[in-house]
């Protein structure tokens, strides 16, 4: 009885530490967005104080190009509702993750606990 | 005749008395808080050299003069231009064609043709804002510092008071086999 939730106890501890790696890695891809989105409205709010005898240039490849300063906004602010619109996803997906954690918190506290009386009624046999 | 209750938690909920947490969790709040001060001292140092790379555009841009134009320069075909320090870098002559504009990167791969007087702006502008992200950190790693020196303290006691205990205990057990 005692050795069989320990295996369970252990499968259950490995799932819990995936979860928890899982979400780290989601951690950091929403902080990289986070520094895409403010690197982006910074890049705007620059634009935004451009003088119509300004050039802007878009870098493609190793050369620049001469772009058209109401594109350059359009192509910008469609950049920031993507990065966005990816944010909210991730979002989600993070909240989503802290309740799964939470509920294999709670699995695993129980297991243990369940663990611990089945060692101790074995302890008080012998 | 009647016990004195603890006083019931703060008005905040979020505030949490440290004083009535146990040894191993505040060793886990001291261990989060040490993460967070090492990040904050992460990024301090990145603004630090964001800092100083717009300190840098910005003395050359002022370095740049009208008497520059046509001046013989040597352009940097390899490198440089990304602050990659290579073992050999390829020059090739040439001439300043305006010596009045300068094209800026501005992110994201938008760059931006401007004049001197703008472009001086610009340098500005940067530097003051990574400052001022530079004080906001300092403000906030010192906060941080503070809540850490407190958990620190109140560990200290209570490592204290255990020890207290464990002697006292040692002390009746021993006191007790001899009688």
């Amino acid at each position: 009885m005692a050795e069989e939730l320990q295996k369970k106890l252990q499968q259950e501890v490995e799932n819990f530490q995936a979860l928890q790696k899982q979400y780290q890695k989601t951690l950091s891809v929403r902080q990289q967005l986070g520094g895409q989105l403010f690197e982006t409205e910074t890049v705007k709010s620059e634009l935004d104080l451009v003088k119509k005898d300004q050039e802007v240039y878009k870098l493609i490849g190793p050369v620049l190009i001469k772009q058209d300063l109401e594109e350059a906004l359009q192509n910008v602010n469609k950049r920031m509702d993507y990065i966005k619109g990816e944010l909210k996803r991730i979002d989600d997906t993070i909240t989503d993750m802290e309740k799964k954690q939470d509920t294999q918190r709670d699995l695993l506290n129980k297991l243990q606990q369940q663990y611990q009386k089945a060692q101790l009624s074995a302890g008080g046999k012998n | 005749m009647m016990s004195t209750k603890p006083p019931a938690g703060g008005e905040n909920m979020m505030e949490i008395d440290i004083t009535k947490l146990n040894l191993q969790q505040l060793s886990q709040l001291k261990q989060r808080l040490e993460q967070e001060l090492q990040m904050y001292q992460n990024s301090l140092q990145s603004l630090k050299v964001a800092q100083t790379r717009y300190q840098n555009s910005k003395e050359s841009i002022e370095k740049i003069t009208p008497d520059c134009n046509g001046k013989d320069i040597l352009v940097p075909l390899t490198g440089s231009v990304s602050f990659i320090y290579l073992f050999a870098c390829i020059y090739v002559p040439g001439k300043i064609a305006d010596a009045n504009s300068v094209v800026i990167d501005i992110g994201t791969g938008y760059y931006v043709q401007k004049d001197l007087e703008s472009a001086k702006d610009y340098m500005k502008r940067r530097v003051g804002f990574v400052t001022e992200q530079m004080e906001k950190i300092q403000a906030m790693g010192q906060e941080k510092s503070m809540i850490k020196d407190a958990v620190m303290e109140v560990m200290e006691r209570k490592i204290q008071q255990e020890i207290a205990l464990q002697k006292a205990a040692l002390a009746r057990a021993t006191g007790s086999g001899k009688t």
